[in-house]
């Protein structure tokens, strides 16, 4: 792997230095099966995201009393479901709802998590050991019971999902990113930084932030992957999306009463949310191995 | 509880748990077969790669792949014999020879058998006619029919009926059951206010003159008292009796509780004292409950219950499937899907929206989706019920006529009228979908909110705060809902309140049906709601399995004529 990206090191003089660290990135995670195999998925999620919004294969707003259940045929690929709707339509739509979930909870977590990280790390004693007690506390809240409450006054919307996920996963985050930011915290480069007057904001972002990166990663990688199975479990459970919003958990939850029956139409979305869930996890891992300049030989010339 | 409660209650609970996990199995199973099928694209596509890229590497790989294959392989195996071995319907019972147990699958569970405070349907399903018998019973077409009194007569002002009993009755504990039960009864449901006393409207006194004879005075003519007498109000029990009427059930009846468990089953066992015409003719029935539709219909696939009811008709396809093991059939029932339509709504007051509703929704296609057993109903009274009438015929199905209407109060389907339908979850969000689908065109941009039971009662029924609601009315005889201002309905009309105070004050059928056939129009004219079907129940029964009405079985459920007869 290593020997491959050597020979491809000097392909791009002319872009600036964050771009050609993004473009090795990349190249690193393509010359790993799997990291190609996570590319070509989210990829494809991008794409049937962005087409979705100008185009689907039938209008989602037709439906067919005389037509529900069917198989696949030419009109309705993947078949159709219990109120005659395209089953496809419906998936390729609920794919930007589940991205948009996604990218939300994640952005969600990650804020919260360094927010919550840097108060841990705090040199203040009060503010890092309170912050140490609540995360520790907050973290045994389960997501779904954060969701319940949730859609007590909010109802069932795309917004309980986010807070939730967002909510859930950036306490974990916190807890699983604070020894090595700890470590960071207590350096000597950033004793350093400080004695030499760097206020405390700009250690937390060039010096601490990271250290962590190469977990937070993964980890948030993890959470997109979660935050997709969270939507179809809450949405299954009623405090998800709402009725009428697409969304892979609404495919799931309405063909799911009928698996013995049509089995076929179930498969669809439960395939769909297993390969991506698959694929941002594997993506995390690998992303890990190709951002982390100590595993990545070819990010070190880069630099 | 009564006697060995221990035993036989763990085995209802671990048949019932094995039930459920088997299902969770079967998730996981599929869950695990579609990862092992994701691995394989995986592998597929690492294969694909590194064979571009270097011999080694495919090398290296190929041989990764083969154990997880293998496993793969076996699950595939595994989950096609499991299949195939519990697809076989029926479990080793003799051929030919009546069983003297019939299991049937229902749905909602009563938590407790006391019949005179604890409201649900799902107890006068399992007991009324079964444990407990009434003056007079109703029958499939839900008319009054002789039961414990075998005639009566009205006086010609219609305020007082005299009930002639049937000789040499006993309760299942051998006491015996004259007249004095009989107004004993009566009485106490009256004087404590027990459930459903109200439906003995202008109700002044109950008096037994002699051992056979029970006679009820009204302070006016009711009309609807021999129907209301029975449901719960008619009931007769034991005066001298002492148990407990959560667990345990004393009536007069062809069947006895022989062991109850709360949310789960009831076993009910001839009664060896019974001496009316309905004698048992099974010796033993369960009545057994599943909350879980899947989970009732692999009951009745593997021969732990012979018959379910009800069963989504979408959910009993392999049984019409399957014509040489069950057969699958729909019965009427009193069941009115109702859109309400806020009639003091904001934007619902407006007739003209509510007739645009009532014309844009094609009532057949949702009807079709559902399977097609329902039936379509244009008005409130359903066919069971006195007064019924054909008014599907007052607004069609009609697009055109439904956005003609809708432009005149000031909306096109580019600048809709926003509205809310507001549902409880129960009834799953299909209906909602359609519905909005079929309304968008119209001009009318439909926000669908399925909530929780009793958000809907808290949001729709108490504080009237909605737009459209959807429920399903399945009580017979409920007219009055349209007379009541105070309803959730919101809907009040002087005619229609003069014609049914006239028809409750009716003395013969005759003129009461005619009456509550017109307060029906005139109903269904106004437009309050709309009725999208009335629904009928599906029974999916196994082959050999005779005498289960059909009609009304979620309120009535007469057992005593339910034989089973394995075959093949």
């Amino acid at each position: 792997m290593a020997a491959d990206n050597g020979g491809k090191k000097v392909a791009a003089p002319a872009l600036a230095p964050l771009a050609r660290k993004a473009a090795v990135v990349l190249r690193s995670i393509w010359a790993r099966g799997e990291g190609r195999f996570a590319l070509v998925v989210l990829a494809l999620w991008l794409a049937v995201s962005l087409i979705s919004l100008v185009w689907t294969p039938q209008s989602l707003w037709s439906t067919d009393g005389y037509h529900v259940w069917q198989g696949p045929t030419a009109a309705h690929w993947l078949g159709t479901d219990g109120t005659g709707s395209d089953v496809l339509s419906w998936l390729m739509a609920g794919a930007r709802t589940n991205l948009l979930i996604a990218v939300l909870a994640v952005a969600l977590a990650g804020v919260l998590g360094m927010a919550l990280t840097a108060a841990m790390v705090s040199r203040s004693a009060t503010v890092s050991g309170v912050s140490a007690v609540l995360v520790d506390a907050l973290i045994s809240i389960p997501t779904v019971l954060i969701a319940l409450i949730l859609a007590v006054p909010m109802g069932a919307s795309v917004a309980v999902i986010v807070i939730a996920c967002g909510i859930g996963y950036g306490l974990n985050l916190a807890r699983i990113a604070r020894p090595q930011a700890l470590l960071a915290a207590n350096s000597g480069y950033v004793d350093s930084a400080l004695a030499n007057g760097a206020s405390w904001f700009s250690v937390l972002v060039r010096h601490i932030m990271p250290n962590t990166m190469p977990t937070m990663t993964v980890q948030l990688s993890l959470s997109a992957g979660t935050a997709v199975l969270a939507e179809s479990g809450l949405t299954y459970l009623g405090v998800g999306v709402p009725s009428g919003v697409p969304s892979w958990g609404h495919s799931l939850a309405t063909s799911v009463k009928f698996i013995d029956v049509y089995p076929l139409t179930v498969l669809w979305p439960g395939l769909i949310v297993t390969v991506v869930v698959v694929a941002l996890n594997v993506f995390g891992d690998v992303l890990r191995d190709a951002v982390d300049p100590v595993a990545n030989p070819a990010l070190r010339e880069v630099a | 509880m009564p006697t060995n409660p221990g035993a036989h209650d763990d085995d209802g609970a671990t048949k019932h748990s094995n039930s459920m996990t088997s299902g969770e199995a079967n998730a996981q199973d599929q869950a695990r077969g579609a990862s092992a099928s994701t691995d394989e694209t995986l592998n597929a596509h690492v294969k694909g790669a590194s064979s571009g890229a270097s011999g080694k590497g495919a090398n290296g790989h190929g041989k990764r792949r083969w154990p997880w294959l293998l496993v793969a392989a076996v699950v595939v195996v595994a989950i096609v014999v499991a299949v195939v071995v519990l697809r076989k319907p029926g479990s080793g019972q003799a051929q030919g020879k009546r069983a003297d147990t019939v299991s049937i699958g229902l749905k909602l569970a009563p938590t407790n058998l006391d019949i005179r405070n604890q409201s649900g349907s799902a107890l006068d399903q399992a007991l009324i006619g079964n444990v407990y018998e009434g003056l007079v019973a109703r029958d499939g077409e839900n008319k009054v029919v002789p039961a414990l009194a075998k005639s009566w007569e009205k006086s010609a002002d219609g305020t007082t009926y005299t009930f002639h009993l049937r000789d040499g009755m006993v309760f299942s504990n051998g006491d015996k059951l004259d007249a004095r039960d009989a107004a004993w009864s009566i009485d106490e449901l009256v004087r404590h206010d027990y459930h459903e006393a109200e439906s003995l409207q202008n109700f002044k006194s109950v008096t037994a003159p002699d051992a056979s004879t029970v006679r009820i005075e009204l302070s006016a003519p009711y009309a609807n008292l021999l129907w209301a007498l029975t449901g719960r109000p008619g009931l007769v029990l034991d005066r001298e009796a002492r148990y407990d009427p959560k667990t345990q059930a004393v009536g007069s009846g062809p069947y006895t509780v022989a062991k109850f468990t709360p949310n789960d089953s009831i076993t009910l066992k001839a009664n060896a004292r019974y001496r009316g015409p309905n004698k048992a003719k099974t010796q033993n029935v369960v009545l057994r409950y599943f909350g879980d539709d899947n989970a009732a219909v692999n009951a009745l696939k593997s021969g732990d219950v012979q018959v379910l009811a009800p069963v989504t008709e979408n959910l009993a396809e392999p049984f019409v499937k399957d014509k040489a093991h069950f057969n699958v059939a729909a019965g009427d029932d009193t069941d009115k899907y109702v859109l309400a339509m806020n009639s003091k709504g904001a934007k619902t007051s407006d007739k003209r929206v509510r007739e645009a509703i009532r014309y844009g929704i094609d009532h057949k296609q949702l009807i079709a989706s559902r399977g097609g057993a329902d039936r379509p109903m244009g008005g409130p009274i359903p066919s069971l019920d006195p007064g019924y009438q054909d008014l599907t015929g007052l607004y069609p199905h009609n697009p055109a006529k439904a956005r003609r209407l809708m432009r005149q109060a000031g909306y096109t389907p580019q600048h809709p009228l926003r509205l809310r339908l507001t549902y409880a979850n129960t009834y799953g969000t299909e209906l909602g979908d359609q519905l909005r689908a079929q309304l968008k065109p119209i001009g009318i941009d439909l926000k669908v909110n399925v909530v929780e039971f009793s958000t809907w009662l808290q949001d729709v029924y108490d504080n009237k705060d909605y737009d459209l609601s959807l429920v399903d009315h399945n009580e017979s005889h409920d007219f009055s809902q349209w007379v009541n201002a105070k309803y959730y309905y919101n809907y009040d009309n002087a005619k229609v309140r003069a014609l049914y105070d006239k028809a409750m004050a009716a003395t013969s059928d005759k003129e009461r049906d005619r009456d509550l056939a017109l307060a029906a129009r005139q109903v269904s004219e106004d437009a309050p709601a709309d009725w999208l079907f009335n629904y009928r129940i599906t029974t999916a029964q196994a082959t050999g399995v005779k005498g289960f009405p059909l009609n009304l079985n979620q309120v009535l459920l007469p057992l005593y004529d339910v034989t089973y007869t394995p075959v093949k």
